[in-house]
């Protein structure tokens, strides 16, 4: 396969080596298990227990608010501590379900697994929606929204997201060596709603083992095909990814359905598997916990719920105290202020620093070096939205084509003056998106 | 865990690269070219670059002080203004001039417009072209190996060759750091492998003067000529312009295909420059301008965002116009615009160049004829015929290529000053003037460019040598190796036998010609 790639990205370092060889082990966690109704795009979710239940591992505790949401699961059995707000990883508080563990683990009876030619569209998706399955890459947008296009036979490819172009992460990467089967099983199945469709495992260069291994068990596949990709941040962004796998082009107002396609992340797509094949819902995911600031970096097979604070006793502990904590990688992860918030169904990893590079740098002005532009995916010239962004233009950010952005953090990683340039044109998209719903 | 972590937006992790780190790594490329310079022109040329360097980070510390703005001489960027700025002098310029041009640079160019990334000129080159505007004689006075000589560009420009080996390595006449195209295009090297430019404005701003060039010499200059191409590409401070100017980032275009555009743009200025214009030299005012154009290039070149092409996506929404022909002519209207200001730079400049000319001829023919007020071109004079003159004398070896009257204060002729060419030296032709009274009697010598062996042929520059043949009045000299004792006999140089034969045989000439002249006069 050719070694596709798309026009800018970046080489960061990628800091896989901490944690590539180390087997998925599971966590089970010790304290309470809190469940933030809104852990996903869309309306929260609507609990359907209340204080004092006792409740199974599989259990529904609280049910898709609307079409667009996701039904939450309990990862352990024990009783409904409370229902509050508490605080989370994106540093605000989120209505929860508390749930206090008895570590007994009894699981609710796994919903009946059919038969293949009793798996019906419907029923699938059904399954998948009833299994509260979001996109784990950490956008958390729920997946049977994603698989329910306008048109299911104009549907060409299903993508699946194996890049794993961040930096550090290598919870896919572990799912897709120790689990490769369910993941190619899961992708069977959503190939049955595209009649068709072709499925593609979309796989970064660096991981060749992972490459190997998905294309043995492929070959007999007529439907599905592995591409190896170029490493480059990056490769795993949506747009991208479809540019390189298929050679089609969409735009921030278009979704990957308008030209055919489904893209799909690992875990989602395991999670699909086991959704359908073993009856069960979403209530557990691989965290990498990693960073030069934990003793012994890991991946981690967590229940949902689980404080991130046990995450990274599991890793030995610090090291010494970090300076900075992040969900998700180093390009695109959210910075936390606090460790004691729970894992949710879009956390990735949990990154830690001894040492906050980007608290050092100061900004200074713009030498007007280009590298911005060059490194830009989006094909947009980062420094003059920037510019327009901090003179709350908004008029003129639009005309630059702002909202091409897609937030990837390229533009601030190389900029040699330091200028938070993702930051403000971040920013400014997501006042100007706001002030859209309005 | 007691405190709060470190908050901040995505992304977490930066690129090693500062704009110091970027600014080092331009200084590490000017090296070898500061190098050479200080090689060719010694105790001079250091001089000018330390006073260059210091006095533009003391402009900038001194102004943000008194501005109250924050210090940025730790970027290291006024430093390579200064030392940009160094080596585009010439090394006999006096020292107020490379203070005066780095104040200019780095106050007037630099932070009145708001400091580093605001300007729109590159400092280092408006001070320079400020500087040949003000001070046109001392700014244009190039010498190597203390002669004083014209830069191979002005001899191309005048028809004559040029030593491709000596403008590649940097052992000719020019500015300090402009001469060896090597040791800037090992610079250049670094700077791409460091990912510090791109390869974009350095590869077609030199590939549009060559291909220009190359027209030019097959269609008007008799035949295409690979010495004069290469002459334009090695000459003129290209080189040093294409490398280290025209990729400055705050005022070159910072969008892929500006860059392509932007150095095109310059490479078709710069050779209409040297070719049409006044002066040999267009590289500077070529960046100057450039410079200004370049938020216009800027807009035109911005590049498409990532997405579907309009013309795919008209066919479901059928609303976006074609615009790429109003581009074209903006651009076409912006080449135009750029005519007019080229020809401006011209009238500005132009007259000032060639009354230097001038006045370093008359100074030339001054010190060979000393007792001379002015001179004159002589009438009539036709360097073909006077060569047949000379090879009926039995002078071979030699060609007049001028010939001026010296007049007294009441316009009295007192004699000739001839141009001579000799075609006999060691290391090339050898052309100087001799000044001969109408008597005879020879006035002095001065070469005008001379390329024998250094140490040895070298020597016929010194005055020990060219004093030799002064006030004597005799119809030949012939050279000696055994000590001058008779009044025609001259000491030939230590090791440089045909150098002194040379010369001597064209200073007869020259005295046969004057002969001729006064003898053929007196017929009529
Ligand atoms: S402008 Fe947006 S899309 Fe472009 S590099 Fe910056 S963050 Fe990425
Ligand atoms: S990378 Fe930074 S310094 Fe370079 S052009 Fe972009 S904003 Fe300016």
């Amino acid at each position: 396969m050719s070694k596709r790639t798309f026009q800018g990205g970046i080489h960061p370092y990628e800091g896989k080596e901490l944690t590539e060889d180390k087997e998925i082990r599971p966590l089970l966690p010790k304290s309470d298990l809190v469940y933030p109704l809104s852990q996903h795009i869309g309306a929260p979710a609507t609990p359907v227990v209340k204080k004092g239940d006792s409740v199974l591992v599989g259990q529904l505790i609280a049910q898709a608010g609307g079409f667009v949401s996701a039904n939450i699961h309990s990862s352990v059995s024990g009783t409904v501590k409370c229902i509050e707000p508490r605080m989370t990883s994106n540093g605000v508080k989120v209505n929860s379900i508390v749930i206090e563990n008895d570590g007994e683990y009894r699981e609710v009876d796994a919903a009946p697994v059919l038969d293949d030619h009793k798996l019906t569209k419907e029923v699938i998706r059904q399954k998948v929606k009833d299994a509260g399955i979001v996109g784990m890459g950490g956008a958390g947008f729920p997946t049977h929204v994603k698989l329910t296009p306008q048109n299911d036979d104009e549907i060409d490819y299903v993508i699946v997201n194996c890049a794993e172009c961040e930096p550090y992460i290598t919870s896919d990467y572990r799912r897709m060596i120790e689990e490769p089967e369910k993941l190619v099983e899961g992708l069977k199945i959503v190939l049955k709603l595209f009649p068709n469709a072709q499925g593609i495992l979309a796989v970064e260069n660096n991981k060749p083992k992972a490459v190997k291994v998905l294309k043995e068990l492929v070959e007999s596949e007529e439907r599905i095909v592995v591409q190896s990709l170029k490493t480059k941040y990056p490769q795993g962004a949506e747009r991208q990814l479809i540019y390189v796998t298929t050679g089609r082009k969409i735009d921030s107002s278009m979704l990957p359905a308008h030209v055919g396609c489904v893209v799909n992340n690992v875990d989602t797509i395991v999670n699909i598997y086991r959704a359908i094949r073993e009856g069960k819902p979403l209530t557990e995911r691989v965290v990498t916990v990693t960073g030069d600031a934990v003793k012994e970096p890991g991946n981690f097979l967590v229940k949902l719920g689980t404080n991130c604070e046990e995450l990274i006793e599991a890793a030995g502990g610090f090291v010494c105290e970090p300076e900075k904590v992040i969900a998700g990688g180093p390009m695109m992860g959210k910075a936390m202020s606090d460790i004691h918030v729970p894992s949710t169904k879009g956390l990735s990893a949990l990154l830690s620093f001894k040492v906050d590079e980007v608290a050092k740098c100061e900004p200074s002005n713009c030498i007007r070096c280009g590298r911005c532009i060059t490194v830009c995916p989006g094909r947009v010239v980062p420094s003059v939205l920037a510019k327009l962004a901090e003179q709350g233009n908004e008029e003129a950010f639009l005309a630059n084509n702002g909202m091409e952005c897609c937030e990837c953090g390229c533009c601030s990683y190389v900029c040699p003056a330091k200028r938070p340039l993702t930051q403000v044109i971040a920013g400014t998209r997501k006042q100007i998106l706001a002030n859209k719903k309005k | 865990m007691t405190g709060l972590l470190n908050v901040s937006a995505s992304p977490h992790v930066r690129d090693k690269k500062t704009t110091t780190s970027i600014m080092g790594d331009v200084i590490i490329a000017l090296l070898p070219a500061t190098i050479v310079g200080i090689y060719n022109f010694k105790l001079d040329a250091l001089i000018i670059i330390l006073l260059c360097i210091a006095t533009c980070v003391l402009t900038e510390g001194l102004f943000q002080k008194i501005a109250k703005r924050k210090y940025t001489m730790t970027d290291l960027s006024a430093v390579v203004t200064g030392l940009l700025l160094a080596l585009n002098l010439p090394s006999t310029v006096p020292f107020y001039i490379p203070i005066l041009g780095s104040v200019f640079a780095i106050l007037v160019v630099k932070q009145l417009f708001g400091g580093i990334g605001q300007n729109f000129m590159n400092p280092a080159l408006a001070a320079r072209c400020f500087l040949v505007i003000s001070f046109t004689g001392k700014m244009t006075d190039f010498t190597y190996d203390a002669v004083s000589g014209p830069t191979p560009l002005a001899l191309l420009k005048s028809g004559e060759s040029v030593d491709l080996m000596d403008m590649f390595l940097g052992t000719t006449a020019g500015t300090i750091g402009e001469t060896s195209a090597l040791a800037l295009l090992l610079g250049g090297v670094y700077l791409l492998v460091r990912g510090i430019i791109s390869y974009r404005i350095p590869f077609f701003y030199i590939a549009t003067v060559a291909v220009y060039a190359a027209i030019y010499s097959a269609t008007s200059l008799g035949g295409f000529s690979l010495e004069y191409v290469a002459g334009h590409l090695l000459g003129g401070g290209l080189m040093i312009g294409a490398i280290f100017m025209a990729t400055d980032y705050v005022t070159s275009p910072a969008t892929p295909k500006g860059q392509i555009v932007f150095g095109i743009f310059l490479g078709l200025l710069t050779a209409t420059f040297r070719i049409f214009g006044g002066s040999a030299e267009g590289v500077s005012y070529a960046i100057i301008l450039g410079n200004l154009l370049v938020p216009m290039i800027e807009k035109f070149t911005m590049p498409k965002p990532f997405g579907p092409s309009k013309k795919d996506k008209a066919k479901k929404e059928t609303k976006e116009k074609n615009e790429i022909m109003p581009n074209t002519v903006k651009l076409f209207l912006i080449t135009l615009v750029s005519g007019a200001l080229l020809g401006l730079v011209y009238a500005v400049t132009k007259d000032p160049i060639a009354e230097q000319n001038e006045k370093k001829q008359q100074e030339a023919y001054m010190s060979v004829f000393e007792t001379a007020d002015s001179f004159e071109e002589l009438e009539g004079f036709d360097s073909e015929e006077a060569g047949k003159i000379l090879e009926d004398g039995g002078f071979n070896g030699s060609d007049i290529s001028g010939i001026v009257i010296a007049l007294d204060s009441n316009k009295e002729a007192l004699g000739y000053v001839v141009t001579v060419v000799s075609h006999e030296g060691y290391g090339g032709d050898i052309e100087f003037s001799v000044g001969i009274s109408a008597n005879g009697t020879v006035n002095g010598i001065e070469f005008l460019s001379i390329e024998e062996t250094a140490g040895l042929g070298m020597n016929a520059t010194k005055d020990e040598f060219k004093s030799q043949f002064t006030g004597k009045q005799v119809t030949a000299f012939v050279s000696t190796k055994s000590g001058a004792k008779a009044e025609n006999e001259i000491d030939a140089l230590t090791g440089a036998t045909i150098t002194t034969d040379a010369v001597t045989g064209s200073v007869n000439a020259a005295i046969y010609y004057c002969d001729y002249l006064e003898g053929g006069a007196g017929n009529e």
